[in-house]
């Protein structure tokens, strides 16, 4: 190694420091920390008491809200995921023709995103109110038959997920993104070829997208994995169990209601059991994609 | 270059060590200097401007009272991070679980002795004497004092009733009463449910169920909500169990589930004709005048009448600066603060007895008679349970009430699950003491 070779490595140190050491502060010690606090008994009021693996016990063993919190979730990532890549690619695919307004589409599409989430969600809790909420006036009006919406133990969470969708927008911008990228001539081709528009779909643009297809699978994955918002504000995990996800779990034992002692201790063990499935899922995501995705090999 | 570094470490570790020292949890006690009193509440805009007004004629020369600015809607969120922090006010607005699991904890000072025999009038033969039980420790602590009382009943759409011919409720009425009425009520003038009760629903709603069984002559669903040594449910509590579920089945009363947070809108509005609720609903509907004609009655009974009782308080870090100062407001806010308050804002009657004129004085002169007589009928009350667990392991019962009770409240599980719930939570008494 040469000398300036050295002072580059040097060099590259002290550019990365500030990072590493915003990674360590912020992400790495409260990490192992929390790695700790899972295992004691901890309220963050006294100091914590080691209680080894007793939190995850009760979790597994006795808790009536954990199995609960673990179906909600699985639920909602296989309602919400399919879900919002069917309908951000559609709308992707929507805006990406060329027809007078389309940069309006485009907006209108995306802008649920850039709203404030507390507040849209706190106005879908309204629309979606039984008794006083504007679809049920509507259905009503058109004579169709109403629905219990974020009430009904069996229609909260296809409710929760509904209110999750309104923010597809950012899904569709990222493919709308992959679906420009792909090579005009490849659809010149088939146009001459004579394939119909399922054929192109399914052989050209789908494979050519497949890459960002598994981000996004991974993106949402996790995302859906860690939803809070929406179950919070609009259904607080109710009725029952129905839509107690496990981040919302998670918070109700680390920041409970007005004069409920925190089980600090307890929810980073919950957080642990998070983190394992979330990269339980990254790393079997990954590990199949090549199954499905395209890769250009060539030179 | 070392010598900068130097400079710079003594002078973080001075500003580290005045920093630490500036803090408040020096321990109490009473000091002789002036003093600062800070007090910390979840009222309202509109209430804690009438609180600072108060506490403006507080005179002591050697205290300063300074009432902290807190958003109420956030008091919760506040509270946890200032108890983290260590930065409680020295008294803050605090619900009895909070008490009773702060003073466990040993976080809040002990008042036990100082209210015992008290000075002058203030002592705690004149408070309401079911809040002051409820307000000790199993070892006979008190982490404050009650400073509020909650009480409960029945609000109704007495223009509803009327219209559908039905006899106003009134104190003495019975449970299947109240059902048969809630029947009648159900599906009108865009009223989905005749009765919105929350309290018999949510995660609270097996205590609330105590009322018929004790009424009834049966055994409430725990002997004590501070220091429980079992929890049953009695062949009366099956009894009020079954009516319940019957209702909630034909659709008169409003499901677990039911979002009743827009409740009290509602209801002003005619669009729910009968609820469950606290006394405090009428100092809003007396800002906020309500398009219906409306009542407040007691709950119903089966024999004897009972009713729910809870009550709020002030509490006081164990580390607040002078214990002696901070009594002394405390005594101001519970006999004297009140009198300017509640006349503007009759939220709830005073836990001290001496300043109660005021509460009933101001609803009666806002023609709110009915809620007058319940509340007083319900301080009277013979018989009283308590809302809920006020020990640490409160939140596995509600999450046993969540995956057990409420579905057998709407059908999704028989009642004979009961006693398997019962057992459940008494496992977590025989573990959580």
């Amino acid at each position: 190694m040469s000398r300036n070779a050295g002072s580059d490595v040097k060099a590259a140190y002290l550019f990365i420091a500030p990072a590493m050491l915003g990674f360590f502060v912020f992400v790495g010690y409260p990490l192992v920390r929390s790695f700790y606090l899972a295992l004691t008994k901890y309220n963050g009021l006294t100091d914590p008491v080691f209680v080894g693996l007793g939190n995850f016990r009760r979790l597994f063993t006795t808790d009536p809200a954990f199995w609960p919190a673990l179906r909600a979730t699985g639920y909602l990532v296989v309602l919400y995921v399919p879900l919002s890549l069917i309908l951000g690619l559609a709308l992707a695919m929507f805006c990406n023709q060329r027809f007078a307004g389309v940069r309006v589409v485009r907006t209108l599409a995306y802008l649920p995103v850039v709203l404030p989430a507390v507040a849209t969600i706190t106005l879908w809790k309204f629309m979606l109110d039984p008794q006083v909420g504007l679809l049920n006036t509507i259905l009503d009006r058109l004579g169709l038959p109403t629905s219990l919406w974020l009430q009904g133990s069996g229609t909260s969470m296809p409710s929760v997920v509904l209110v999750m969708l309104w923010g597809v927008g950012g899904t569709m911008i990222i493919f709308l993104a992959a679906l420009q990228s792909v090579p005009t001539e490849l659809y010149e081709a088939a146009r001459v070829d004579g394939a119909s528009p399922w054929s192109v779909f399914f052989r050209i643009t789908l494979p050519m997208i497949s890459p960002i297809v598994l981000l996004q699978v991974i993106l949402q994955t996790t995302a859906a994995l860690q939803t809070f918002n929406q179950p919070k504000i609009l259904t607080n995990g109710g009725p029952g169990f129905s839509t107690n996800v496990l981040m919302l779990s998670i918070y109700n034992n680390g920041f409970p209601t007005l004069g409920r002692i925190p089980q600090l201790g307890y929810a980073s063990a919950q957080v642990w059991v998070l983190f394992v499935i979330i990269i339980a899922v990254i790393a079997l995501t990954a590990k199949f994609s090549s199954l499905w995705t395209y890769s250009d090999t060539s030179d | 270059m070392k010598r900068t570094l130097g400079v710079t470490a003594l002078a973080c570790a001075g500003l580290l060590a005045a920093t630490a020292c500036s803090g408040s949890d020096s321990g109490g006690g009473s000091s002789s200097g002036p003093v600062t009193v800070t007090v910390m509440t979840w009222e309202s805009a509109e209430t804690n401007a009438a609180i600072k007004k108060a506490l403006a004629d507080f005179k002591d020369d050697n205290i300063t009272v300074q009432l902290l600015d807190t958003p109420s809607g956030q008091y919760g969120d506040k509270l946890a991070s200032l108890t983290q922090a260590k930065k409680l006010p020295d008294l803050f607005w605090c619900g009895n679980d909070t008490e009773q699991q702060y003073t466990s904890q040993g976080l809040l000072v002990d008042w036990a002795d100082k209210i015992k025999d008290g000075n002058g009038d203030f002592k705690s033969d004149n408070f309401v004497s079911s809040a002051m039980d409820n307000w000790k420790t199993a070892d006979g602590q008190m982490g404050g004092l009650p400073s509020l009382m909650n009480t409960y009943g029945v609000w109704y759409n007495a223009d509803a009733f009327t219209a559908a011919g039905l006899p106003l409720p009134k104190a003495g009425w019975t449970w299947d009463e109240m059902y048969a009425d809630a029947a009648k009520l159900a599906n009108k003038n865009g009223a989905k449910y005749g009765l919105v009760a929350d309290q018999l629903t949510s995660g609270d709603g097996p205590f609330t169920m105590s009322m018929y069984a004790v009424s009834a002559g049966g055994a409430p669903f725990t002997d004590n909500v501070n220091h429980p040594t079992k929890a049953e449910a009695d062949d009366k509590y099956k009894e009020g169990v079954e009516k319940l579920v019957a209702a909630i089945k034909n659709g008169s009363v409003a499901p677990p589930g039911y979002d009743a947070s827009n409740v009290q809108s509602l209801f002003a509005a005619g669009k729910v004709p009968m609820t469950f609720g606290g006394q405090w609903l009428a100092a809003g509907f007396q800002t906020d005048k309500p398009k219906i004609k409306y009542g407040f009655a007691p709950f119903p009974q089966v024999q004897t009448p009972t009713t729910l009782y809870d009550s709020v308080g002030i509490c006081t870090p164990q580390y607040t600066k002078d214990q002696d100062a901070t009594f002394k407001v405390l005594e101001y806010l519970n006999t004297k603060v009140w009198d300017a308050v509640l006349p503007a804002s009759p939220v709830a009657p005073p836990a001290y007895k001496p300043a109660q004129a005021s509460y009933f004085d101001a609803l009666t002169k806002a023609q709110q008679t009915t809620v007058a007589d319940t509340v007083k009928a319900d301080l009277a009350a013979e018989k009283t349970v308590g809302v809920r667990f006020t020990t640490q392991w409160a939140q596995q019962v509600g999450d046993l009430t969540t995956a057990n009770y409420q579905p057998i409240l709407s059908g999704k599980k028989p009642i004979s699950d009961l006693p398997a719930y019962i057992d459940k939570i008494n496992g977590l008494i025989k573990q959580g003491g």
